[in-house]
């Protein structure tokens, strides 16, 4: 669809699914129906507006103080490996249930994006309590401003365990997270020095954690005020102000934007012309997310035929899509297991750099699991109890429940005896189903 | 799509028109050279596996669970095994076992899970690929390994998407879900169908491959096999003599991060490996595939130097590990650690770094070169 045209002309059944699939989790018949036939920005600024949605209360969870007793001494090691373990699952199973019920996909669908730029884990951290407050900070910059959300998780307690920050002392400078932060969180690896790295964390010196509550706080004795030179710029840097160099860095922005069309566009290398334009358009816009957003989702290559199904449904994609859009359940409420066996374990990503995501969510071996996983699903037990499947459905005719369910045409044939529940399930097992 | 995303397309669309069905079973039996990884899970203390019961620092640094001389299996120069592995001495004994010692890397990670990706991708910081996604992708096409055990994610040797590798608990169950997956043919609508339908196509061959060489109910191999290992070596023997075409098979056997009370869980666990490794070794010998297969244990570190005081060691860093198999040429290669000169931690410093037993596989044992260039081979193949 040319946006020209886009803007005047209403969103048809495809492009209206197209739009719920990729801003949401599956593509839900409710939400589909409620932006076809509206003129294409009318329908992006519907869901970009959808807010409204409180996680629900979060579980019993150990505060900081008390983590904190744990991690000192080996004796109490096992004890906060149990903690951290059991309140950990309890955490993953909380976030999980909330976006298959959420009604608002997007902010959740935007956190996770977030939580992957900035991964903090369990593993590494073994303080649950402070992974959610760091979901609750990353939630509420989501749609805001990046150099916010920059600024809130560098001084993020559960980042500052995670990336060693609360080790990091004049005396004895720790590196790990300035690292991170120039060469995952802004500018990239070929503008900077080995040596920037080693400045850059003198000027974070003094960033920790308060033992009481669990809050950041700076420790003005173990900060290096001295002279840092980074990036060729030479000042008594402290943090924040290493921070919003690296927001002026073009690169910064650009490289948002090449994450942005990996989430939203297509598994192919992000084309350069796109990225720069969409760098420019955030930057200008003071970094505001919900900008971007608009910019992308209105963008031509959104709306290109070629990239309908051209991106590859991440385990949550796939689990809680099918579990939104479908008339299907659970045999056990076990969705945060199947979500870390599938390669996606919520707060616990393999490392620094997040999920890959793109083609890596799917191999030989990931995919028996997805499959096995729907095989399942779609054998049969159903949301209501003793109902019958074809009431189920919002259409029964085998075309539109194709349109509706696969974003590309089938790859496999139809089964050849009739029934609405084979088919749906034909439909669900084939290979274009694994796709956005 | 820009031209490496052409590139990557258009050798899977060539892979999938140029062999006519893509055919892992149009090859007849599988003749190829074959590795099988024992991963020891927890960290094994190569000090006392291959005991240097010669050297006086190993005697004072660990008064408590040292292994004394009159209990080693010596093989040569000071150098013997930790008595669990009587079985494994026939092997020694007919030039077909070799140990590789002081294995590690600079600046070793003390933690199980970033070590291990450290030796399971073969790179200090990048982790996204396992070691073989180097190798098996130009030996050969079709399938590459099999990984007994073990979730997805915990198996990034076998990681990279030039990778065809499955994983199973048993062949039977994996053949009843691979059954479920149907055949389709590649589609080329987008770089992403491009992927799943090629992958779908591949797991497919493979289920349908093994299905029919091992034979829904798989016949038993001769031996005994027991526990994890051991029934994780009788699915990959099952395999290799039913002709399955896999290169590279992992197993596990765990317990061997003995913090505390060593002596009696490495020997369980010892005990385990020499016992399961035998049995396979065996079967191997008798139908006349053991020149064929190379055994290769590794684990993500050794442990401390000194003993602590619950008469275990924790986490450390270089290690020694065996080599099995028809065709190894016997020896201890690779230098002892300095037991004198400990770092900070009280860890030895690595003598050979662990990649070079990747490039002897690589370019050695499958003849593809060497792609960790600065880490020379070595010639117990």
């Amino acid at each position: 669809m040319d946006v020209q045209r886009g803007i005047l002309n209403k969103l048809s059944f495809s492009e209206a699914r197209h739009l719920v699939a990729r801003t949401g989790f599956g593509p839900e018949w409710q939400r589909i129906k409620s932006i076809e036939g509206k003129p294409m920005r009318t329908a992006v600024q519907m869901i970009i507006g959808q807010r409204h949605s409180q996680p629900p209360r979060p579980p019993s969870l150990s505060p900081w103080s008390r983590l904190l007793t744990f991690r000192k001494g080996e004796r109490q090691k096992r004890m906060i490996m149990r903690v951290g373990k059991g309140e950990g699952k309890a955490l993953q199973t909380w976030w999980a249930n909330h976006m298959l019920k959420t009604r608002a996909p997007l902010v959740e669908r935007m956190t996770l994006f977030w939580h992957n730029v900035f991964p903090s884990t369990i593993e590494k951290t073994l303080a649950p309590s402070l992974l959610y407050q760091q979901n609750l900070t990353i939630r509420k910059h989501a749609f805001g401003g990046f150099r916010e959300l920059l600024h809130a998780v560098s001084k993020d307690p559960a980042m500052l365990l995670y990336l060693d920050g609360y080790k990091n002392q004049k005396e004895d400078p720790n590196e790990n997270f300035s690292r991170e932060l120039l060469e995952l969180f802004t500018v990239g690896i070929g503008v900077y020095q080995e040596r920037d790295i080693r400045e850059a964390a003198r000027a974070f010196t003094g960033w920790s954690i308060d033992d009481r509550s669990g809050k950041f706080v700076m420790n003005a004795q173990k900060h290096d005020p001295n002279m840092k030179t980074i990036m060729g710029r030479k000042a008594n840097f402290n943090g924040d102000q290493v921070l919003d160099m690296l927001l002026r860095h073009p690169r910064t922005a650009e490289r948002v934007a090449e994450r942005f069309w990996r989430e939203f566009i297509s598994v192919s290398h992000p084309n350069r012309g796109t990225v720069k334009r969409w760098a420019h358009v955030f930057r200008a816009s003071n970094y505001n997310i919900a900008k971007l957003l608009e910019t992308v989702l209105t963008s031509n290559e959104f709306w290109d035929e070629r990239n309908r199904g051209a991106l590859i449904r991440s385990p949550i994609d796939l689990a809680i899509g099918t579990l939104r859009t479908l008339p299907y359940k659970l045999p056990k409420n076990n969705l945060s297991h199947q979500l870390n066996n599938m390669g996606q374990a919520l707060f616990n990503q393999p490392s620094v750099k997040g999920w890959e995501g793109g083609q890596e969510w799917l191999s030989t071996q990931s995919l028996l699991l997805r499959n096995n996983l729907l095989s399942n699903l779609t054998r049969g037990v159903m949301r209501t109890e003793n109902s019958h499947f074809a009431k189920l459905l919002p259409t029964s005719s085998p075309d539109e429940l194709e349109a509706w369910l696969l974003p590309i045409p089938a790859l496999t044939e139809r089964p050849a005896q009739k029934g609405n529940q084979r088919l749906v399930r034909n439909f669900v097992l084939d290979p274009a189903y694994q796709l956005l | 799509m820009n031209r490496r995303d052409f590139l990557q397309f258009a050798s899977l669309t060539m892979a999938g028109s140029m062999i006519p069905g893509m055919d892992l079973l149009a090859e007849a039996r599988y003749s190829g050279k074959i590795v099988v990884l024992v991963h020891l899970d927890g960290g094994n203390d190569g000090f006392n596996t291959l005991v240097p019961y010669a050297d006086e620092a190993y005697y004072a640094l660990r008064p408590k669970i040292a292994i004394k001389g009159r209990h080693v299996i010596k093989l040569k120069d000071g150098f013997g095994m930790h008595p669990q592995l009587k079985p494994l001495e026939q092997y020694w004994k007919s030039g077909q076992m070799a140990w590789v010692q002081g294995l590690g890397y600079p600046n070793a990670i003390l933690s199980h899970f970033k070590s291990l990706d450290v030796w399971e991708s073969g790179s200090v910081n990048q982790h996204a690929q396992g070691w073989l996604a180097n190798v098996l992708p130009k030996y050969k096409k079709g399938l590459h390994g099999v990984v007994i055990g073990g979730a997805v994610g915990g198996n990034s040797v076998m990681k990279g998407s030039q990778l065809n590798a499955v994983t199973m608990q048993n062949p039977k169950s994996f053949i009843k879900a691979a059954g479920r997956i149907s055949d389709i043919g590649i589609s080329r609508r987008n770089p992403a169908i491009a992927h799943v339908s090629n992958v779908q196509h591949q797991l497919h061959q493979v289920g349908k491959q093994i299905a029919e060489r091992v034979g829904p109910s798989p016949k038993g191999v001769p031996g005994r096999f027991r526990g994890e290992l051991g029934h994780g070596l009788e699915a990959v023997a099952q395999m290799i003599l039913s002709g399955v075409d896999a290169p590279v098979y992992k197993v596990r056997q765990d317990g061997f991060d003995t913090h505390a009370g060593q002596i009696t869980a490495q020997s369980n666990s010892l005990f385990q490996l020499a016992n399961g490794l035998h049995s396979f070794a065996n079967v191997m010998r008798r139908s006349g595939r053991w020149n064929d297969v190379v055994v290769v244990t590794y684990s993500e570190f050794g442990r401390r130097a000194k003993e602590n005081r619950g008469q275990g060691t924790d986490h450390g860093t270089a290690s020694a590990h065996l080599v099995m198999g028809g065709a190894v040429k016997q020896g201890i290669y690779g230098k002892h650690p300095d037991l004198k000169r400990l770092d900070g931690n009280g860890n030895v410093a690595h003598t050979t770094d662990f990649r070079s037993l990747y490039a002897t596989l690589s370019e050695r044992w499958w003849r593809q070169g060497n792609p960790w260039k600065g880490h020379r081979s070595i010639p117990f193949v």
